[in-house]
């Protein structure tokens, strides 16, 4: 069970990008697992979607595209031009 | 909607760590191997064999990892050789973090290799990079023969395969060939190696290979000492 951190670190990258795009918020982030990652795409899911709730980031999709590796990227994040968080809320998102 | 292009690895902080754990191996000349298996598996018991039959000229440390307790690197500690119990306290993997930090304050120069034990589980520490130059899986022949094929992601990682507590065999359905020719299928080129900690059967085997190991890995440093 370690897609809890997985799914932290996705939201930390997603933090992060947010610092450069300030006048955007986060629609969605899109990761590529490989089917040997050894990640169970259910569970990260899971993961993911209970710690994005109670989040500034809420709501944000997770969007998972499977190859045949064993990576495990951030592929992409899709910005929206529309409400934007303000930054003291996303640093103030506690990320383990 | 704009769409902004994050190519890189989710666990990139874990990535950086293990990177810098990586060249510092390579400039003290440190063999670093990451052993990988079920709990159960025998990956103490054949570190402990391991120990107790290095040579005497052979530098070597062992950072062990366990949710809780000290109780491996008690019995690993009975070989004179450094040892350092790494405890998650309820995390199921190793990552790149711990491993630095419990290395603070030991030599590495001069340290020829360093045996890292893993949280007993075959899933979630294929993902952590800890610096290492490979990584070993350890599977029982009290396991079943298709470990391979339910996780596929260790046995395509490593690149070696110690078929450990092959003393067991006259006592249990397993059937080695099976489970290395399942290995084989996931890893075409994946090493195999039939130990038994309590015979001793196969250690002169994987004690050539780990000597090869550090030869190659000295090598390299006086490479790339030489470049430079």
């Amino acid at each position: 069970m370690h897609e809890m951190g997985i799914a932290s670190s996705i939201l930390e990258a997603v933090r992060k990008e947010l610092l450069l795009y300030p006048q955007y918020r986060a629609a969605k982030v899109q990761v590529r697992i490989g089917e040997f990652a050894g990640v169970d795409q259910n569970s990260l899911q899971f993961c993911f979607d209970a710690i994005v709730k109670d989040s500034p980031f809420a709501p944000l999709e997770l969007g998972i595209e499977m190859s045949s590796g064993d990576e495990l990227d951030l592929s992409f994040i899709e910005m929206d031009d529309g409400k934007k968080e303000t930054e003291k809320e996303i640093e103030a998102a506690t990320l383990v | 909607m704009t769409k902004i292009p994050v190519e890189q690895k989710v666990l990139s902080e874990n990535a950086r760590v293990a990177d810098g754990l990586r060249s510092k191996l390579q400039t003290s000349g440190t063999l670093s191997l990451n052993f990988i298996g079920s709990p159960g598996a025998g990956k103490t018991a054949f570190l402990e064999r391991t120990l107790r039959m290095l040579s005497l000229r052979t530098q070597a440390a062992v950072l062990t990892g366990d949710l809780q307790t000290e109780n491996d690197a008690k019995r690993l500690a009975r070989y004179g050789y450094p040892v350092r119990q790494i405890t998650t306290v309820g995390a199921c993997h190793l990552d790149a973090r711990m491993v630095e930090k419990h290395l603070e304050g030991w030599d590495l120069n001069g340290l020829d290799v360093l045996f890292i034990e893993n949280v007993g589980n075959l899933v979630c520490p294929t993902s952590y990079d800890l610096g290492e130059d490979a990584k070993v899986v350890v599977l029982s022949v009290a396991e079943g023969e298709d470990k391979p094929l339910k996780y596929p992601g260790i046995f395509r990682k490593a690149e070696l395969m110690i078929l450990n507590k092959i003393d067991l065999l006259p006592y249990v359905p397993f059937k080695p060939e099976l489970a290395r020719e399942y290995a084989r299928q996931i890893h075409p080129e994946i090493e195999i190696i039939e130990t038994s900690p309590i015979t001793g059967a196969g250690f002169d085997r994987w004690l050539s290979w780990l000597t090869t190991r550090m030869e190659t890995k000295k090598a390299s440093v006086a490479q790339y000492a030489e470049a430079v």
